[in-house]
Order: structure tokens, then C-alpha cells, then sequence
């Protein structure tokens, strides 16, 4: 049997890192393929229903990358990206999602290495973590 | 109708297809429902490739297009027109994935690639079908711009779109336009000058009517958008007006002086200065912190600062006027104020507070006060008349801030002569009756009428005295009465209270003063009464005070005179009875006190230890344990409240007290307090009945209190020196006699100590330069103002900042005395500088001094640049100008002068580079290829230079004169900040981020926020003019399109859907969601959102949705990546 490769949505903001995200390209930083992403303007417009849509669509975890504190291209987005994940992590856990599926990092668009790093330890950790408890919820609207 | 998608996907050369294998995705795309067309092209950008994507949509009837190429922040676009003029709506007919950047670039194997770009398109594909129409708002633009930074760039940025006949506020923070550029002396290759090619810039900039020249200016925020942007500025107060003539009188008789930040330190300026010459505008500007602590501790204000700096530099009469600016007693005051200023000098962070009250009595004894002449007053009318009780210092301060007014003050007083507790409470070895009496002479000058002997009371009321035809009344009669020690045989012959002694000393009364006296308490007047007693002619004087030496609340010196003159002191004891005979004292009986736990005044509070008593024998018994009020002289008037402490009452702002009309201050309204308090309360009193007699509000428009604290650092390397001692009469010399124990400074002294000054607030307002300026430009009181400016475009040309080379100590920067910077060196060399063009070396005790040429130098090169440790990146500059120094000093110093040059790589790119470094090199200039190591200085000051010649592989060392050290341009440090206010990008150097490294390098991810210059990245003067003028071009641009079109993407909400929880409206940073009432829904104004989402985000009904990422968008973004 191939070896287990967790599949893993990153909603990145447009201006850090998703900005980041390119850097990275351009500067020929490989990290595993196994993160996608998906870009939206900013971290604050990541509703909680995206990220549960995520794992019970089979995601084995979900990163949010947003800029620095005090960064924020819309004044501070990402802190109220920051609160809702908080909060989030704590419904996820009662459905046996931890904390170490759902990841939040800050990622200016200057730092494409530490894009790479994170993609390359989030990959890493979910290997170690194996396949989501929710995998085999199949796929339910909601 | 059902969907036709086009799916097309580039291979960007090889850049995509060398991983992703095109053809397979193109066969996974053709294969997925909804799509008619499935192709690949090798530039999808270029115009054949977008040809194709027009003929397709209107061959085939596309409704939809994706496009798989590189990131969307590159060619969105691009792609997005062609949609637009194939008849798509650009937003719901088109999608792009990107495989480049996020696919082939970051993917090890074509597998990986592959399969990654197969899903990112699966997830696009599915997307698509979901997108709305959108349409852009557009607006006009206006057609005004702002340059940020007055450097070279931010100069000739201006320059251009001035000359298009738009307007353009040019904003600099410091006080003059030219930035780096102006610092250096000639430029490279062509040698020309740089302020022969700069100034005239300048020149052009202060002059031209469509340039509005901002200089001492900041950007505070930045609101709006592209075509319409709104910046608020603050323009830091210059306190010098437009009709400065930049004579210069001003500088000359300042006497404050600082580093001059044009010259980066090797030249002082004064604190009102002007950076250089040419400087422009040619305006003079102060050099203005906060106010010193000591200033804002003083309680009556005295400008310390100020009369220190005027007595440091020999002007004992200006210092005096600065000083009764704000308080009539200086000599009197300068003997005794417990100085509460010195406690906040921060000169105690070097070593010890300077003496500021004994510089007070130095100035005020430097003059002849006889022949002080009297400022000229505009009287007011003889019925402005003001009645002031008690001839104390609050008294005696209310009447000649009174006086000076013009109003006429009488002051009664019981005793014969004026001075109150100076006179009567104060001995006359600490405060000679002649000193305070030729104050109070200037005081009787100015017009104060004085009627001394006169009792206020009974017999003449404090309430009749408006039937007298007084206006106003202030009562200062201080707190005279003793306060009791209650222990048993207080009435005995031999008891007296200490402030009743020194009265009757003072009185010149017969007093009998006994052999063996016990005086009671710890503050000045135990003191004084002990020092008294041994006057006296006692024979043994013990001080009683119930707790340690460090809580006695006297000033420190008195206590330590005291013991030298005999004085004993028994701490922490307690008297409980006096012993008496025959109704005589013969002895005191005490118990031994320990310190507990803190009261309310934060000293431990003493406890009697239990069974300690013992007996004292003496013959004479002062108690001086605190003071009270007297409140008889209100006897005969109503209306006047007291406190429960027994105090009278007053307001604490105006101290008016119930009467209106009447005013109160000094220690009858805090209880016994000092000397510089009443002459505060005295200033204040002042200030309230003037108010009172226009009938204007008291509490309003008083001066307030001076506050802050940011103040002039304190240089590391500055020289600690002792605090000025005061000569004293020996003890000996003095126990017998009233002759003055402080002798006072002598000149050297005073100038030396007042030398110690740190200058906190840099100018101290001595206000010489108001006086010195015919032209009367000189405003202190003025303030920073704000401005708001409406742009339709922005040039950040901010600049960059050399680095420090300090923490790298190998090369002893800062330590040896001639290692310079390449600025230090620009400076030396250039004609306005500390040398005035000659390359000297510095002295090696004065760092200001410079002394004779070197006959040796070396250069080091990259110091900082292409350094791991420091900035990887090259600075572009330094192998040029390098080559520039070697050159002249070659041409300066002599051609035998041996010039190393130490570097990596010779970097000499630009047109006439290299036949600059080849005249160089023919000049006989030593290249060394190799990184220096180190630096030493011997004693003699020579320095060797280590280093490796990597081109014959050996160690080398030179012995030079002089080192330059060739330091990194690095991003300024406050750079993120600017970022932040103008939503731009920082790279990974430091430097704000372009758009795009070769097709956009002047535009930022903020439309209509452009970059120019050494802010982007480490450039050269023709690239920082070229850029300045691509920057300009790009403004110019958007103000002859006129129109600029908004993304659509922004937030709406759905009215059938809101229920009007308003949970949005807290949420979102723009203000841009409001309630509507009548409907019950939350509305989103479009002209303000922004489109970050925050409220779709949070909405708990799904109402809010930023268009174009609604839910339905991204979940079928999500099914896409994640189906199986």
C-alpha cells in the first residue's frame, strides 16, 4: 500500500501570503505538493463553514495563512481571523478534529522559506497523525 | 442555456511544461463536464496566445474561461481583458489557476507536478460556473500628487509632474530638502559636485508655484484609493515663521548646542539651526523636546534648563531675568529650596543631579540688585488695587506677579520687616537678612505697597477691606502656630516651640537658651533650631527623632552641617514626659522606637519598643514636630471655610476660596509646606485674580503644566564628572557667629557645574535668539499643525539609511578615533563640512578636532553588504565611491599618499564605471582583493589593517592613517511603519517590495502608491532619477486617464436574508456597514468597503458575502482540491 498523503486546504490571504505563496515559486522553494491553496482577500473572510466544509469533504487538515499582526492590508482582518480560530478549534475538537489538523500561521510576503517550512511540518505532522477521523463522513452539504 | 468552458493552459516556455506535462492536464480538462475546449499554448500572455483565447470564446460560444498559467497577481489582467473583448463579463466568465508559481516551480517531479496542476484546475473548472457578473465603479481621478521624501527621487518626482502643471505636495521630515545626495561631496564617475547639480533642484523645488514644499512634515494616515486618496499630515512646529531671512544672528548667540545630524555628528550645531548652507527652505528651525524634568518638577515652573545654559555660557544677567520670569526670590530661594528638580535630573543616570538651587543663588548674586533696573509696566488704573495678607514668600509672589501686571497690590503684614518665614523662620547663617531684603527692595520697586505692623482681624476684617476699595484679597498667612507634642509638663519654664525660637531669635528678642537643649522632630526646623541653640551658646544640643536618618524629611546638607557643628542625633526615639522641677525642665524621659510596617506616607511607621525608656537630663526642651495654621486673622469675617485640618479652603485650580473674591495659597491653604511651593501658590493666586478683575472664567486658559518625556538621549561616551561642592565656613569657624555657612560658587565653579547639564529638552528656551531676530520670525509658543491633503496619486521616495558599523567591532568603529564612515568621509570631504572640504584626521582626544592629512588610508569595501550576518545583499554603490575617496584623496592629500582598497569583487557596471576604475587604478591605488578582518589602533593612533589577498593567497597587513569603512544602504527602520500607513510590501531584504522585479519595479500591490529610489532597494543616483521620472510618468498617467476603475469585489448584503443582528458593524474596520432603521437590515456602502470580508466572515445568517468569494464560489473550490 503507498504510503499515506494527507490532502491539505490553505486559505491564504491575497496580499501576505498568498504573496508569499508566489515568492516561494519564484524563489524555486519545493514544498510538498500535498498543501493547495485556495486564495481569498483576507484571513478575516475565512468563514468557519469553509473549514468544516473542508474536512468533511476528506481535507486531513486546514491551514489559514494571514500577515503579521499589525500587517493586515484591511487594518486587522487577521485578528479577527485570529479570535474566530480560536473559537473554531474548540467546536472542531468536540468532533475529534484537534488543534494539530487546523493550523493558523502568520506569513508575510516577504518569508517564502517559512511558507515552505510550514507546508513541509504540516505535511509531516498529519503523516505522523494519519488519515482524518471525518475522512470517511463522505461528502455532505452543508 | 448550459455552460461551454474553455479551459486553456500555458507553458510559459518551459517554466510550467518542464514539470506539469501539459498535454495530460489538457486531456483531464478537455474530459470534465461543461468543457468544449482544451488547449495548451507556449505564452498564453503573449498576444498570439491571447488571440487564441478571443477566437475560441466567440468560435465557440464559450460562457467561461480558465486559464492555467502563472500567478493571478501577474497576469489576472491580462486575461481578464481579452475575456472583456471577447464579450465576457471579465468576472463571471473567467478563472485562473495558477500552476507556475504554485505547481511547477515548488513540485520535485513531473508526477507531483502533474497531479497537482490536474487538481488545481479541477478545483478552477468547478469555480467558474459559479461566478457573477461584476462591474467596476469608476471615479475620477484626482489629478494632485504626493511625494514622500525630499531626497533626490521625492525631488525630481516632483519636478516632473510639477512641470505637467499638476500640483504636488512634496513632504520631507527633516528641515530641508536633498536627502543623502546633498550630504555628499562630488559624484561618481563624472566627478561632478553634488550640490552643484543637487541644489539648483532644490532651489527649483522651493520655487516652483505648483510644488507646495512640506518640510518638517509627516504622513500620519493615508484613507481613500487610487484617484482619491486623503492624507493627513503633521508638520512638526519649526517655531521659526516664513519671514526668516536665514541671517544666522539667531545660531550666534544660542547657547545650546547638539550634533549636527546633516553632518552625522562630526560638526556641532546650535539647537536653532539650519542643516547646511543651501539648505531650502532657508529657514532657521528649533531643535525642541519636551520640557526638561526639572523644569516640570519645579513647582513655581523656573525655566532650569534654560537660565543653567545661560550661566554655563557667562550670562548671569539673562539667567536671572529667565528665572524671575517666574519667581521674585532667587538668592533667598537659591540658599534653602529643597530643590525638588534635582531629584528628577537626569544627569543622575551619568553620576550625580547638577545643583540647581545653588546655580539659582549664583546668578542672583552676580548681579548688583540696587541698579537692577525695573521692567517698564503699563499700569492700570489706580482703583485696580488688591489686597494681600501676610508678606511671606506666597505674599510677597502674588504681589509681584501682580505688579508686573500693573494691577497695585498692597501687602499687610504684622511684623516690621517683610519675608514672613524667610525672615522670621529661617536663621540668618542660611539666609542673610540683606539678601531678602534687596528682593523685596525690587518687589517695593515695581509698585507693591507695603504696610508692615499692621494686623489683619478683629480689629480690621479681611471682609472690610473691599469696603477699603480692594478689589480682590489674597490671604498667605502661612502656618506660624507650633503644634504640641501633648506629653505631660509641655508648660513648663524651658519648654518654647522651635519655629516660636527662631521667631525670637530672628525678632532679635531677648531668648534664654539653656545648656543641655533636646530638640524634638526631624525636619528643617529641628535642624535650624539645633544649629540656632549651639549659636547660643548650648553646650550639648541633642535632635530626638523617632525615625531613621534616611526618613527625616530635612535637606540632607543641613542635617550633615548640624552634626559638624556639634548637634547629636538620637534616631528612633521618642519623648513620653518631660521631667520638670520646681515647674522648670530638667530632663526628658523617652522610649526607643523600631520601624514597622509602612503607613500612608510610605515611610515604616515607627513602634515603641517595649520597656525601653530612659532618661535624658537637659535644661531646655524645643518641640518641632509640624506647624499649623493660625486662623485669627479671620476673625470679624464670615464666609471664608475652613477644613477640617484647619486649613483654609480653596479651590485647588483658581484657590478661590467660598468668598468670592478672595483667594487663598501658600502653606495657610496646603499646610506647612516650602518655600517654592508658596512662591507657586503665589503665581497661580496671581494669574486667578487677574481673571477675576476682567471677569473672565478662572479655570479656563491657564497656562498648564509642561508634560512629556522625550528628551535628548544622553551621548555613551560622556565624561563623568564630580558635582560641584559648596565652600563652607569650618565649624569651627562658625558656631559662634551669624556670618553665612555656604560661601557660594565661585564663577568657575558655576560654569563648570552648569556644564554638567545634560540639555534634556534640547532648546531650552532661554528665548536670547527672540531677542536677537530683527526680522522677529522667532515664535516659541507655536504649534505642530495637521493638514489634510486630497491626492490622486503617491510617490513613497523615502530613501535609506546607511548602516551603523558599530557592532561589528573587529573594525573598532566608534572606539579608534580614525575609523570613519563613507558618510563621515562625504562630509570631510565636502566643502559645507566640519573641515570644510580638507581630508584631515581626527584628533585623538577631541573627536571634533580635526588636525593634518593622512599619508595612508585604507578603503574596505562591503562592510555589511554581502554578509551573511548583516545583509546579503550588494549595495550597488560602495566599489564606485570607493574608487571616488581614492581619487580624492589622491587629489587632495597628495599624490603620495597610499590609498588600499580592500574588496570581494570590483562591481563597476554603469556607463563610464569601468573607465573610472580603470583612471583609478592608473592613479597608483593599491587593489587588494580580499575581505579586511580586522582593525587595531596602536598608541600613536595608526591603525593595521589584516586581511587576505586571495589573489596571491597570503595574509597581508597595512599600517594606515585613516580607515573608511564602505557600510551597507539598509531600509530605513521605521520602514514597516511606512508600509503600514500605505498598505505596500516589504521584500525579504528589508526594502519596500515592487510590484514586479523587471515589469513593474516603481508600482506596489496598492494602485496609485508608487516607489522611487534607494526605498526600493540599494540604488545609484542615475537609477534613483531614472526611476523618479518612471515613478512620475506612472502618476502622470493615471491623471490624464482621469478615470480609474474599482475592483468589484466588495462586500453586499442580502436584505431577504439580514436580520439585523448588526454584529457586521462592530467588525468592520471602515465603518462602512450601517443600519438601516426603517428596513431592519445592515447596508454595506459601497463607496467605502473594502472587500476584506470581515463581516461575511462572521455573519451568522450568511447575508454578508464579498462578492466574487461567496460560499458557493469557494465550496466548489473546496470540492474541487478535495474529490476523490
Amino acid at each position: 500500500m503507498s504510503e499515506f498523503e494527507p490532502k491539505i486546504v490553505a486559505f491564504f490571504c491575497n496580499w501576505c501570503t498568498f504573496t508569499a505563496a508566489d515568492l516561494a515559486g519564484t524563489s524555486r522553494l519545493s514544498y510538498p505538493p500535498n498543501l493547495k491553496i485556495i486564495r481569498v482577500m483576507c484571513s478575516g473572510m475565512v468563514d468557519p463553514k469553509y473549514v468544516i466544509k473542508a474536512f468533511l469533504n476528506g481535507a486531513d487538515g486546514v491551514l489559514i495563512g494571514g500577515c503579521w499582526p499589525g500587517d493586515c492590508h484591511y487594518i486587522n482582518g487577521n485578528l479577527k481571523a485570529r479570535r474566530r480560530v480560536a473559537l473554531l478549534t474548540e467546536v472542531l475538537k468536540q468532533y475529534g478534529i484537534g488543534e494539530e489538523r487546523f493550523w493558523l500561521r502568520w506569513i508575510a510576503a516577504s518569508e517564502g522559506t517559512m511558507l515552505r517550512e510550514v507546508a513541509v511540518q504540516m505535511t509531516a505532522k498529519l503523516k505522523e497523525l494519519g488519515p482524518s477521523p471525518l475522512k470517511n463522513m463522505g461528502q455532505m452539504a452543508i | 442555456m448550459s455552460e461551454r468552458i474553455g479551459f486553456f493552459i500555458c507553458h510559459c516556455g518551459i517554466n510550467i511544461a518542464y514539470r506539469v506535462r501539459v498535454e495530460e492536464v489538457v486531456q483531464y480538462a478537455a474530459a470534465f463536464p461543461g468543457v468544449v475546449v482544451s488547449k495548451d499554448y507556449l505564452f498564453m500572455c503573449s498576444d498570439p496566445g491571447q488571440d487564441l483565447i478571443e477566437k475560441e470564446i466567440k468560435h465557440q460560444n464559450l460562457t467561461r474561461v480558465v486559464v492555467a498559467s502563472c500567478s493571478p497577481r501577474m497576469h489576472e489582467k491580462t486575461f481578464r481583458a481579452a475575456c472583456q473583448r471577447a464579450g465576457l463579463n471579465p468576472y463571471r466568465g473567467f478563472h485562473m489557476v495558477c500552476v507556475r508559481e504554485h505547481g511547477s516551480w515548488v513540485s520535485e517531479t513531473e508526477d507531483e507536478a502533474t497531479a497537482k496542476a490536474i487538481v488545481l484546475v479541477r478545483a478552477g473548472l468547478m469555480r467558474v460556473t459559479h461566478q457573477s457578473a461584476l462591474y467596476p465603479s469608476k471615479f475620477s481621478v484626482n489629478p494632485n500628487t504626493l511625494v514622500v521624501g525630499g531626497g533626490i527621487a521625492g525631488m525630481q518626482a516632483a519636478l516632473d509632474i510639477a512641470s505637467s502643471g499638476n500640483k504636488v505636495y512634496l513632504v520631507e521630515r527633516q528641515p530641508t530638502v536633498g536627502g543623502h545626495m546633498l550630504q555628499y561631496d562630488k559624484t561618481f564617475p563624472t566627478l561632478d559636485c553634488a550640490a552643484c547639480i543637487g541644489t539648483p533642484k532644490m532651489v527649483a523645488v522651493g520655487q516652483n508655484k505648483n510644488i507646495q514644499l512640506l518640510t518638517n512634515t509627516e504622513v500620519e494616515s493615508v484613507s481613500g484609493f487610487v484617484g482619491n486618496f486623503k492624507v493627513k499630515v503633521n508638520q512638526r512646529s519649526r517655531y521659526v515663521r516664513t519671514n526668516c531671512t536665514g541671517c544666522g544672528d539667531c545660531a550666534k548667540v544660542c547657547p545650546i548646542e547638539a550634533p549636527n545630524e546633516w553632518d552625522v555628528g562630526t560638526k556641532m550645531r546650535k539647537a536653532i539651526y539650519i542643516s547646511f548652507p543651501q539648505a531650502v527652505p532657508v529657514r532657521y528651525a528649533i531643535d525642541k523636546k519636551d520640557r526638561a524634568p526639572c523644569v516640570q518638577t519645579c513647582p513655581a515652573g523656573i525655566n532650569i534648563q534654560g537660565f543653567v545654559a545661560l550661566i554655563r555660557v557667562g550670562k548671569y544677567r539673562e539667567a536671572l531675568d529667565l528665572i524671575m520670569e517666574k519667581m521674585p526670590l532667587p538668592g533667598s530661594l537659591g540658599r534653602i529650596c529643597p530643590a525638588p528638580c534635582e531629584t528628577k535630573c537626569r544627569r543622575q543616570e551619568v553620576d550625580a543631579p547638577l545643583a540647581i538651587s545653588k546655580l539659582k543663588r549664583f546668578a542672583a548674586d552676580q548681579v548688583d540688585w540696587d541698579t537692577l533696573p525695573v521692567p517698564t509696566i503699563e499700569k492700570k488704573p489706580d482703583t485696580e488695587k488688591v489686597a494681600i495678607i501676610g508678606a511671606g514668600p506666597a505674599g510677597l509672589s502674588a504681589a509681584y506677579f501682580l505688579a508686573k501686571k500693573g494691577y497695585h497690590p498692597t501687602i499687610f503684614e504684622k511684623a516690621p520687616q517683610a519675608g514672613g518665614v524667610l525672615r522670621y523662620g529661617i536663621p540668618d547663617y542660611r539666609l542673610p537678612p540683606a539678601i531678602l531684603e534687596q528682593e523685596v527692595n525690587y518687589i517695593r520697586k515695581l509698585g507693591v505697597d507695603f504696610q508692615m505692623n499692621v494686623s489683619i482681624g478683629k480689629n480690621r476684617p479681611v471682609g472690610g477691606l473691599f469696603k477699603e476699595g480692594f478689589k480682590a484679597i489674597y490671604l498667605a498667612t502661612g502656618a506660624p502656630k507650633s503644634v504640641k507634642l501633648n506629653i505631660r509638663n509641655e508648660d513648663a519654664a524651658g519648654v518654647i516651640p522651635g519655629i516660636d525660637y527662631l521667631n525670637l531669635l530672628n525678632y532679635k528678642q531677648p531668648v534664654k537658651t539653656g545648656r543641655k537643649v533636646v530638640v524634638v522632630g526631624g525636619g528643617d526646623v529641628a535642624i535650624d533650631t539645633s544649629r540656632e541653640a549651639i549659636r547660643q551658646g548650648a553646650s550639648e544640643v541633642m535632635i530626638l527623632y523617632r525615625r531613621s536618618r534616611a526618613e527625616m524629611p530635612a535637606v540632607k546638607s543641613e542635617i550633615l552641617a548640624a552634626e559638624e557643628e556639634g548637634v547629636k542625633l538620637e534616631l528612633l526615639v521618642n519623648p513620653i514626659e518631660i521631667l520638670a522641677e520646681d515647674g522648670k525642665v530638667c530632663g526628658i524621659r523617652c522610649i526607643r522606637m523600631e520601624l514597622g510596617e509602612p503607613d500612608e506616607s510610605g515611610r515604616r511607621r515607627p513602634v515603641p519598643v517595649a520597656g525601653s525608656e530612659f532618661e535624658i537630663d537637659c535644661d531646655m526642651v524645643i518641640p518641632a514636630i509640624g506647624q499649623q495654621v493660625n486662623p485669627k486673622f479671620l476673625e470679624g469675617t464670615e464666609g471664608v471655610e475652613m477644613t477640617p485640618w484647619g486649613t483654609v479652603a480653596a479651590d485647588p485650580v483658581t484657590y478661590q476660596t467660598s468668598f468670592p473674591g478672595i483667594f487663598a495659597g501658600g502653606d495657610l491653604f496646603t499646610g506647612p509646606s516650602n518655600a517654592v511651593e508658596a512662591v507657586a501658590a503665589g503665581q497661580q493666586a496671581a494669574i486667578s485674580i487677574e481673571k477675576y478683575l476682567l471677569e473672565e472664567e478662572l479655570a479656563e486658559k491657564r497656562p498648564g503644566k509642561p508634560t512629556g518625556s522625550n528628551w535628548r538621549g544622553i551621548p555613551k561616551n560622556i565624561v563623568r564628572l564630580p558635582r560641584a561642592k559648596m565652600p563652607v565656613l569650618p565649624a569651627a569657624e562658625r558656631i559662634h557667629n551669624y556670618n553665612e555657612v555656604e560661601l557660594g560658587f565661585s564663577e568657575e565653579q558655576a560654569r563648570t557645574e552648569a556644564g554638567r547639564c545634560v540639555l534634556c529638552g534640547s532648546c531650552c528656551e532661554c528665548k536670547l535668539c527672540v531677542n536677537e531676530c530683527k526680522a522677529g520670525a522667532i515664535d516659541h509658543d507655536m504649534t505642530d499643525t495637521q493638514e489634510t491633503i486630497e491626492v490622486g496619486s503617491i510617490i513613497i521616495a523615502t530613501g535609506f539609511d546607511p548602516m551603523n558599523p558599530a557592532g561589528m567591532t573587529q573594525y573598532g568603529y566608534g572606539k579608534y578615533r580614525n575609523v570613519f564612515t563613507n558618510i563621515e568621509f562625504e562630509r570631510l570631504s565636502n566643502a559645507t563640512g566640519p573641515t570644510a572640504g580638507k581630508l584631515l584626521k581626527r584628533d585623538l582626544k577631541d573627536p571634533l578636532k580635526f588636525t593634518d592629512p593622512p599619508k595612508s588610508v585604507a578603503i574596505l569595501h562591503c562592510v555589511g553588504s554581502r554578509d551573511k550576518n548583516y545583509h546579503e545583499y550588494c549595495s550597488r554603490t560602495c566599489c564606485m565611491y570607493a574608487l571616488k575617496y581614492a581619487h580624492l584623496l589622491k587629489d587632495k592629500c597628495g599624490h603620495d599618499t597610499e590609498v588600499y582598497n580592500f574588496y570581494i569583487d570590483m562591481r563597476c557596471f554603469g556607463k563610464g564605471y569601468e573607465e573610472f576604475y580603470k583612471k583609478v587604478q592608473a592613479e597608483g591605488v593599491k587593489m587588494i582583493r580580499g575581505k579586511a578582518g580586522s582593525i587595531t589602533e596602536d598608541e600613536n593612533g595608526i591603525l593595521t589593517v589584516k586581511g587576505e589577498d586571495t589573489l596571491s593567497n597570503r595574509l597581508i597587513e597595512v599600517k594606515v592613517d585613516m580607515v573608511i569603512l564602505c557600510t551597507a544602504m539598509e531600509a530605513r527602520p521605521d520602514a514597516p511603519e511606512v508600509m503600514r500607513k500605505f498598505g505596500i510590501g516589504i521584500g525579504p531584504d528589508g526594502f519596500f517590495q515592487e510590484q514586479h522585479p523587471k515589469l513593474a519595479p516603481v508600482s506596489t500591490p496598492t494602485s496609485g502608491v508608487f516607489l522611487a529610489g534607494a526605498c526600493q532597494g540599494p540604488k545609484d543616483i542615475p537609477d534613483t532619477v531614472a526611476q523618479a521620472k518612471g515613478a512620475a510618468a506612472e502618476c502622470l498617467a493615471l491623471s490624464s486617464a482621469g478615470q480609474v476603475e474599482i475592483p468589484p469585489m466588495i462586500s453586499s448584503i442580502d436584505p431577504d436574508i439580514c436580520v439585523g443582528c448588526q454584529l457586521c458593524l462592530g467588525l468592520c474596520s471602515y465603518s462602512a456597514i450601517e443600519f438601516n432603521k426603517f428596513a431592519g437590515v445592515s447596508e454595506v456602502n459601497s463607496a467605502i468597503c473594502k472587500g476584506c470580508g470581515s463581516c461575511s466572515g462572521a455573519c451568522p445568517s450568511g447575508a454578508a458575502k464579498v462578492r466574487h468569494f461567496t460560499d458557493k464560489q469557494i465550496f466548489a473550490e473546496i470540492d474541487g482540491l478535495l474529490l476523490n
